[in-house]
């Protein structure tokens, strides 16, 4: 039993947190792709700037360094990693009393950091450096979290947010590269689809499996249906049908429109979806289908668990 | 290692440390040390400015570090800022301590008492020892709460006074908050902080744990609706996340493992109060709010609030929740009221005062507003409904033209002031840019009523950071410091084993 208002800010917590660590990557692998030929650059910056779904960031006429500057720093964009640790953080205040000092701490210590005044200076001096430290920052928050706080229910809210969010920019990374968002014009250069997978934090784990053979399909075979890597969207949602399961209460049947079940749904699609089809029409509609899945298990959470109707709560 | 004074030692301090009107904390008027300040001073005298300068940042670095921080509101924006805490603890010896504890105790009973007599048969008006319209006339006092049942007659629950030590060294109390006092978060952080700035100290002192409070300050809550609840469900009610004392909210909150709800998150329903929680509605027992009277219930109190729970009043009233402090408790602490608590405790009490007040002029009276016009210079004018530090005139420090305008907003409302003399608050040292020096300091313990009144061996000490300031409120420049209780030697010497 928790507050259902606290459930909501650890979820956005959560969502927050992943979105923070998603363009912080983003803008790592952009930087130090453009060290290289510039044609790697702008590719890369392109499907950054495509991936990152909010940005009103344009390319025209910047540096690589400047629009990494912009996504870490820019307090005016909605997609900037600033604005999103300051939304997490905002978020964490209010449920201040039902996370760890220790998570809180790890939280608190990044968003002085990177909202102080000196961060502008440290990222132009140091820019790679400075992309390390936050994604390590955000490392150990979510280490903070895992080892100190209560794997109970306001734990599973915070999952739900960092999984149901890391689906949605994984579909959404997938999308820019092979699905519709990529205009017809799948990624096919070699180096940048290494990139895509150091994007999704994926390279060593791909090459465990299929060694140096690089191949869209198999980039999207991987970033889709591997059980075992984290960051794909097959992984992802059997956590939050995990989640959504052991929140579920019994008493409560909402039938085929709880989150559960939905999620459940989604698992079930991505477990038998058929390969050699996707391979011949594209991945766009199943990036689509699944994006769709996310944001009504979204909803559901919210209709089970968060802004529900009274009437049927009240006694007698 | 101990022993050898640094090179930038910044003892002895007679030059630099001048000793004025005021009572000082830890010198007497020949610069010696007092006994219960001696290992303190000792332990400082072996540290060089640059040490103190850095357990100075590493305090500071943790407190912004845990969010230990009040918002301030300036124009346009607000900011979130740590309360500035300086690292001497200031240290009251045990019989003092005693003294204070029985006075305050004495204090918060009577007040308790004064309180159920106002909203019951109002026999202290009857008898005229208080007058009728000093009470039912002020803006604090709630009608609606006439006749109305409170758990052990105790409406003030949680209680912050504040007392000064005057020049020639007696406690006074200044002001009895018992509306919605803050500051205990600080104490507590306070304590935290002292005991890494000053281990070894700390250890030999003997001072007493304040690390109960919140625990303390649950069964409190509990025990006030322990008659019709098996395990009664505590909440703490805060305005928001953008109240300047959200920090403590969340911190009781999270101390005592109750949720920490807003308005939005109770609903009534049949004259039941209930909280929204991800498996429905779960009900609610005790609320400790941290919201003023005026906000807790928009449809008995203001209308336009948007941070209380409509229909809570009625949940109360219907005797289904406690709501602590009461409704209605700020009449006992209002400012006309205070001169008059020393004949309140004489008259449920039969015992004179062990604190004492401040000698206090009230401006409604017309003889005492003359002579308050007459020494607005000498004298510090407050408005009776107002707190904070805000709508005072602190007369030796004002110009002419401040003194003449408040003089015709005086003269225009009277009865809405109070006057005291300007106290000299006793001084205590503080790291000062680099420098030992003394500051004003008050002292504000908490003091828990519950079927028993518990005083907390410990108080947030404010301090006055601008030289020679007797101004100690966060909003207007004022720091802390953490104070240490003594612990009794001869009680020690009992408890240790033979």
């Amino acid at each position: 039993m928790m507050l259902a208002r606290v459930a909501d800010s650890l979820y956005w917590m959560g969502r927050y947190i992943e979105r923070a660590e998603h363009v912080s990557r983003l803008s790592d692998v952009m930087l130090t792709a453009s060290l290289d030929t510039s044609g790697d650059a702008l590719l890369a910056a392109r499907t950054v700037l495509g991936a990152v779904g909010e940005t009103q960031i344009a390319l025209e006429g910047k540096s690589a360094v400047d629009v990494a500057a912009a996504l870490m720093l820019d307090r005016d964009d909605p997609g900037s990693v600033i604005v999103s640790l300051a939304r997490a953080r905002e978020n964490a205040r209010q449920v201040r009393d039902q996370i760890t000092s220790e998570t809180w701490e790890r939280l608190n210590l990044l968003f002085l950091r990177i909202t102080s005044p000196k961060a502008a200076k440290q990222f132009d001096q140091a820019s790679l450096p400075f992309l390390h430290e936050v994604i390590s920052d955000l490392f150990l928050f979510k280490g903070a979290v895992d080892t100190t706080m209560s794997h109970g229910e306001g734990w599973r809210f915070l999952m739900l947010g960092i999984y149901l969010e890391r689906a949605q920019l994984i579909v959404r990374l997938l999308d820019v590269c092979f699905g519709e968002a990529a205009g017809g014009e799948p990624l096919n250069d070699h180096l940048a689809q290494m990139n895509l997978l150091r994007m999704a934090c994926a390279l060593e784990p791909y090459l465990r499996v299929y060694t140096a053979d690089i191949q869209p399909k198999l980039i999207q075979e991987f970033l889709l249906f591997s059980e075992e890597f984290p960051r794909s969207i097959q992984f992802a949602t059997a956590r939050i049908e995990e989640h959504l399961k052991a929140l579920a209460s019994p008493g409560l049947d909402q039938g085929s429109s709880a989150p559960e079940r939905l999620a459940g749904r989604l698992s079930a699609r991505l477990r038998f979806a058929d390969l050699e089809e996707m391979a011949s029409q594209g991945a766009g509609s199943l990036l689509a289908t699944v994006n769709q899945d996310c944001a009504r298990i979204h909803e559901a959470i919210y209709g089970a668990y968060v802004d529900y109707s009274l009437e049927h709560h009240l006694p007698g | 290692m101990g022993d050898t004074q640094d090179q930038d030692s910044l003892f002895p301090l007679s030059a630099a440390y001048p000793i004025d009107r005021a009572y000082d904390e830890m010198y007497d008027r020949g610069h010696g040390v007092r006994d219960h300040y001696g290992p303190l001073q000792s332990r400082i005298s072996t540290l060089g400015a640059g040490e103190l300068a850095d357990r100075q940042r590493t305090l500071e670095q943790s407190f912004l570090l845990q969010g230990i921080t009040f918002t301030v509101y300036g124009a346009g924006a607000s900011t979130e800022q740590i309360i500035p805490t300086d690292l001497f603890p200031r240290i009251i010896p045990a019989a003092e301590w005693a003294r204070i504890e029985a006075g305050l105790t004495q204090r918060l009973q009577a007040l308790n008492l004064f309180l159920a007599d106002i909203y019951g048969d109002q026999t202290i008006l009857k008898d005229g020892v208080v007058p009728r319209d000093l009470v039912l006339g002020a803006p604090s006092y709630r009608r609606e709460m006439q006749g109305l049942f409170v758990p052990h007659k105790a409406y003030a629950n949680v209680c912050g006074s504040d007392l000064i030590r005057n020049e020639v060294g007696e406690f006074v109390v200044l002001e009895d908050n018992l509306r919605v006092p803050s500051g205990v978060s600080y104490m507590l952080a306070n304590r935290d902080a002292a005991k890494r700035t000053f281990p070894g100290t700390y250890r030999s002192s003997g001072v007493r744990s304040v690390e109960r409070y919140p625990d303390t300050l649950l069964a409190t809550l509990k025990s006030l609706a322990s008659d019709w609840r098996s395990n009664p469900q505590v909440v703490v009610l805060t305005p928001g996340v953008y109240n300047s004392a959200y920090y403590e909210h969340a911190y009781l909150a999270r101390l005592m493992g109750a949720p920490l709800v807003e308005g939005r998150d109770l609903v009534v329903h049949d004259n039941l109060v209930y909280m929204r929680t991800t498996t429905g509605l779960k009900r609610v027992d005790v609320i400790y709010r941290r919201v003023d009277d005026d906000f807790i219930d928009p449809l008995t109190f203001r209308r336009d609030s948007s941070l209380g729970v409509a229909g809570l009043f009625n949940a109360y009233r219907a005797g289904n929740v406690v709501i602590a402090n009461a409704p209605g408790t700020g009449v006992a602490d209002d400012k006309a009221v205070y001169a008059y608590v020393p004949a309140i405790i004489r008259y449920y009490l039969g015992q004179d005062a062990i604190l004492n007040n401040v000698e206090t002029y009230l401006c409604r009276e017309p003889d005492q507003l003359d002579h308050v016009l007459g020494n607005l210079d000498k004298l510090v004018v407050k408005a009776v409904g107002a707190s904070g530090g805000y709508g005072m005139l602190v007369g030796p420090h004002a110009s002419l033209q401040e003194r003449a305008e408040f003089a015709q907003q005086l003269k225009a409302d009277p009865a809405n002031y109070i006057a005291q003399p300007t106290i000299q608050l006793s001084t205590a040292p503080c790291l000062i840019d680099g420098a030992i020096e003394p500051r004003h300091v008050d002292l504000r313990p908490f003091i828990l009523c519950g079927e028993k009144i518990v005083v907390t061996p410990g108080a947030l000490t404010r301090v006055a950071l601008k030289r020679g300031s007797l101004v100690v409120n966060s909003s207007q420049g004022g720091g802390s410091k953490d104070t240490w209780v003594l612990s009794d030697p001869r009680a020690q010497a009992q408890e240790s084993p033979a």
